[in-house]
Formats: structure tokens, sequence, C-alpha cells
């Protein structure tokens, strides 16, 4: 998991009056657009497939089957089919991780906005909250709160997302910040532009480019951290078909039957490489310099 | 220089007050009765109730942060519901197996990163192999590196043992708690091999990623700086390649990726807890891991403020060695 910087992207209005000549699938690098056709792929069959994989949650077979044409990627111990499991993992684990960042953009969006279009001590006041956060270690508070509040995918969505918001916050502000000084804000305040209106149409629109590109390379931290937490137990009950936990459970059979603890291993990490290539990709989508 | 110092240190603790602020307010806030649960569901009413007046649960909420506030000066987090005793002594005796850990991770993950970030900028030969590195390493998983880790060099190749510190019954106990340590503070060269051959396995799978982010930073850093105008004035006054990189080059690219290096200490403590608990490694991440299974909500309080603390402290320290080699750094 690396750790997550703030993406500039230079000023948020080129961004925003370039848009037309900047969103260029050719400005995307090889390995990116493979990793965005990847991800593209992983997303859609996961959601597609559940209709046409056996059941994940029932035995359907003997236990222990190593993997054979009928069952793509063996049966656990008590004879769920693997395949069907991970493909149901891997759609709990990109929706999770969607939900957090939807929340994080959510709540950190509004504080950026509100601290960068206010000034003055409501920004300071918010991003000193804002900082504190990002000084304690994410991971660890996040595994806290959800523990706390008791182990459910819920929950542990909450917990991450409760330490995610303030690099959201961070960005929004300091673009909505570097825009308010922008003439064509100006201009706007002089012709007697509402100040919702001139925060939701000519401040807001400036600060999504950049957003847009930390939010599709946070998916990988996500789908890793999700993952992870998910494997000490903080993620829905057995049997529900989760990446992490399905990971935690077959450790025990590492030895006998390597593919029940591997296999969801291995499907966290492609979904990982996949949306880490497809980040990189959409920064080059946007990313003129 | 000393206001820096003072108003870092001042920052500091502002994060830990909030940190502390943070726990309690998540301990009052969760849903049902963490009493009635330790008690027992068939406890009758008195027994609750009592054992509430036994905890202080039964005062105003600003009275319990007050007080839940100075223990935590005091370094008591209260008692904890599983074993009975102090969450404190608890973590005192697992938190020295978790500090060698993650020490010896971010150590190695240092040394790795310098390696990978070097032998990126310096070697044209190793630019593919690195950029497979920088995306594919940041996206293993922890637990599935550490059970491939021990599916190969214990189960297949037996090279490395299992799980825990140490086989040997006569391990040395104190003073620092730290086996590397103590195994060469009572010279037991026995004690010390076999603890570095436990350490190896669960320290690779916590070092791989925070390695790649290092290297991925210093090689950045190292770019930048090789556009610099004296590095092209070292080299034209006759400088081998080496001494430029050794002697200057180094050197200047090396802040990013030392903050980077204690950034990565909080996600390594995150992967503590997973680590630990594939290895069997007697840490607080195991202890951790064994609290949420049980509900204990004051260890889990404990453990969060002391790696919160740690962490802080860290990351402090790593703040204050930039400022003092770097003089551009100030408030």
């Amino acid at each position: 998991m690396p750790v997550r910087g703030v993406v500039s992207l230079g000023s948020g209005t080129e961004a925003v009056t370039r848009r037309g000549q900047a969103s260029r699938i050719r400005d995307i690098g090889a390995l990116e657009r493979v990793g965005l056709v990847v991800l593209l792929l992983l997303l859609s069959t996961s959601l597609v497939a559940p209709w046409f994989v056996v059941d994940p949650v029932i035995p359907v077979a003997p236990p222990f089957q190593a993997p054979s044409l009928q069952h793509v990627l063996g049966t656990d111990d008590v004879g769920q089919d693997v395949f069907s499991r991970v493909i149901f993992g891997l759609r709990t684990s990109w929706l999770s991780a969607a939900a957090v960042i939807a929340s994080a953009i959510v709540i950190g969006g509004a504080i950026g906005l509100v601290a960068g279009a206010r000034g003055g001590w409501v920004d300071a006041l918010l991003m000193r909250l804002t900082d504190t956060f990002l000084a304690l270690p994410g991971p660890v508070l996040a595994i806290a709160v959800a523990a706390t509040l008791g182990a459910s995918l819920r929950n542990t969505v909450i917990g991450i997302a409760v330490v995610w918001w303030p690099w959201y916050a961070r960005l929004v502000r300091g673009e909505v910040r570097a825009l308010a000084a922008r003439p064509h804000v100006d201009a706007a305040r002089l012709s007697g532009v509402s100040a919702p209106r001139l925060v939701l149409r000519h401040l807001l629109p400036g600060a999504l480019p950049p957003v847009i590109v930390t939010a599709s390379l946070d998916i990988q931290i996500l789908v890793l951290t999700l993952a992870g937490l998910s494997f000490i137990g903080l993620g829905a009950p057995p049997p529900a078909p989760e990446l992490g936990a399905m990971a935690a459970r077959g450790a025990d059979y590492l030895f006998a039957s390597p593919w029940i603890p591997l296999a969801p291993g291995c499907a966290v990490f492609i979904l990982a490489v996949a949306a880490n290539l497809a980040g990189d990709g959409v920064r080059d989508l946007f990313d003129r310099s | 220089m000393l206001r820096f110092l003072a108003v870092r240190a001042l920052g500091a603790l502002g994060v830990l007050v909030a940190l502390v602020t943070a726990v309690f307010v998540l301990q009052t806030a969760v849903p049902g009765d963490p009493v009635r649960a330790s008690v027992g569901l068939n406890a009758s009413d008195e027994v609750v109730a009592q054992e509430r007046e036994r905890l202080g649960l039964d005062k105003p909420l600003p009275t319990q942060y007050v007080g839940y506030l100075g223990q935590a000066v005091q370094g008591s987090f209260g008692e904890s519901l599983r074993t009975g005793r102090d969450v404190r002594d608890d973590i005192g005796a697992f938190l020295p197996a978790t500090i060698e850990l993650a020490g010896f991770s971010i150590l190695l993950a240092g040394a790795g990163g310098l390696l990978i970030g070097i032998l990126a900028v310096v070697s044209s030969r190793f630019a593919a192999p690195a950029r497979v590195l920088f995306v594919g390493g940041a996206s293993v998983p922890s637990f599935l590196l550490a059970l491939i880790l021990i599916y190969v060099f214990y189960f297949k190749l037996s090279w490395l043992p299992l799980s825990g510190r140490t086989n040997l019954d006569s391990a040395p106990e104190g003073p620092t708690g730290l086996l590397l340590v103590d195994s060469l503070l009572h010279v037991r060269l026995d004690v010390f091999v076999d603890a570095l051959r436990h350490l190896i396995l669960p320290a690779t799978a916590l070092a791989l990623v925070p390695a790649v982010a290092i290297g991925r930073v210093l090689r950045s850093s190292l770019i930048e700086v090789y556009r610099a105008d004296y590095i092209r004035t070292l080299h034209a006054k006759g400088l081998t390649p080496r001494a430029v990189l050794w002697k200057h080059a180094l050197r200047n690219a090396l802040s990013a990726p030392l903050t980077m290096a204690g950034l990565q200490l909080g996600l390594l403590l995150g992967g503590v807890v997973i680590v630990e608990a594939i290895f069997a490694w007697p840490g607080i991440g195991l202890y951790l891991n064994q609290s949420i299974q049980f509900g204990d909500l004051r260890a889990i309080a404990g453990v969060t403020l002391v790696v919160g603390a740690g962490y802080v402290f860290v990351n402090t320290l790593v703040d204050l060695a930039q400022a003092a080699a770097d003089p551009r750094i100030r408030l």
C-alpha cells in the first residue's frame, strides 16, 4: 500500500478549460490501457457472473477438491466452489472500495469546499481538524473504529471512510483556494452571482479533475486495505464470500490444499494491479504536463 | 531550531490529545452494553450495576472523559474485559515482540527501498524490472505474501521456521525484551541466530510494500537531484559517477524517502496485525486480533493509543531529523 500523496495537476482551471483536448485515450500508455481494460473486465464480470456461477455459500461438491475443469479453482473445506466465491468476493471488494471513496469524497469534499470558500477561522479550524486526522496512523484507527462498532462489512467501510476523508478535504480545499483567486471567480462575484451558485458552478467543477484522479488511484489501496481488515475478521461473518476472510479461513489448509487460501489472495493482487495501472491511466488522461 | 522544536512538540501533543478523545468517543458510541456482555447475558441487573460502578461507567460522560484522559496520561487504559488485567500490563508483555518485528521490517524496507531506488536510476537494465516491482510490489496483500513465503521457505524448502519468535526454551528474558539484543547481551549466539531465522519471513512479508514505496520516492527525488547544475559541475570536474552518487546526490535526495519511511510505519503497524496472526508472533498485533475476536473494547482502545502514540512520536522525530539536516526546513 503506497502512501497517498496529494495529486497536483497544476491549477485546476486549466484542466477545466482545456478539458476538450485533454481527454484523449492516446495520452494513456499501453500498460495503463491494459490495466483499464482488465479493471473494467473484472468489474463487469463480477457484476454479471453471479447469475452464471454456482451458489458461493452452499456445498456443491466434496471438500478439498483440487482445481479441475468442473471447479476451476477447486473446492474449499466445506465443499463450496472457490471460483464462485472469488467472483462474489471481487464484487464485494470493489463495491466496498467504491463506497469508501464515495463517502470520503462527500465528507472530505464538503469540508474542503467550506474551508476553501469561507477562508478565515473556519478554514483554520477545519484544516487543523483534518491535519490531526492525517497525523494519526490510518489503518490502525480504521481497525479500532471497525472493531469497536462490531464486525460487519458496513462497519469496516465506515472505519476506513473515517480515516480516508481528510485527504479529499485537503485536496478540494487547496484547489478551491487556488480557484478563488482567479479572475473568472471575481467576475462572477461582481456580476452578482449568489454565494451557493458561485461555489457550486464556479469553484466545485475546477476541483473535480484532481479528485477523480485521486479517487482512481485510491481504488488499489482500498482494495488492499479492505482485504486486510477482512482477513483479521473485520467484515461480513462467514460464510459470506469475502476475499480476505476466505484467505484467513483457508490458511489452515495451506499445505494440503494451497488453492483455498491462495486463490482469493491472488484475486486481490490482480484487482489491485489492474486498479493501480488504471489509476495511472486516468492520471495521464488529465495530466497535460 | 528551538522554536521549531517547541512548535512540533506542541503539535504532537495536540494530536495525542485528539487521539485519546477519539478513542474515548468511540468507546462510548458503541452500540450495545459492553458491561452486560462481559458479565454474561444471564447476570442479574444488580450484578451489572455493580460491575458498572466498579468500572466507573455509571458516572456522567464528561467525568468519565476527564478520568480517561488522566488515566491515559499515566499510561493506564483500564482493565481488560478478556484477561482481567490492566490493559497496560498486557500491552507491556506483548509490545517488545512487535517493536522487534516492526523495527526490523522498517530497516529491511529502508535498505530494500534504497537498493531499488538507486538501481532504478543508475542501471538501465534494471529500469524494466523496477517498473514491474513498482506496480506489482505495491499490490501484493501482505497476507498473500506471508502465505507464499511460508509455503515456499517452510513447507517446500524447510529453510526457515513457521511461527513464533524462537524454538529455544532457554532464551534469555530481558533486559530489553528484544530477542536479538538480549541474546547478544547474554552472549548467546545460538539464540541470536534462531531469533533472526524466525524474524526473516514475517519481516519480509511486512517490508515489501514499504520498500517499494520508499524506492519509488527515492527514484523520483534522485532523478530530480541529478538534473541540478551542481551535479553537472561535479561530473565536469571529473568525479566518478560513484562518488557523485554516494557523496552528493544521495544525500540530497534522502529527505522525501525519509518522510515516506515515517508514513509507511503507519501502514506497517496496520499490517502487523495481519502478519503476527499468520506467524503466531506474540506481539500487540496478535493481542489486538484476539481482542477483536472477543470484543474487548478497552484492549482495542489501549492498543490504538499505544500504537498511535508511537507513530506520532516517530514521525515527529523524522521531522526534527530533517529540520536538523536541512536548514531550509523551518516553520
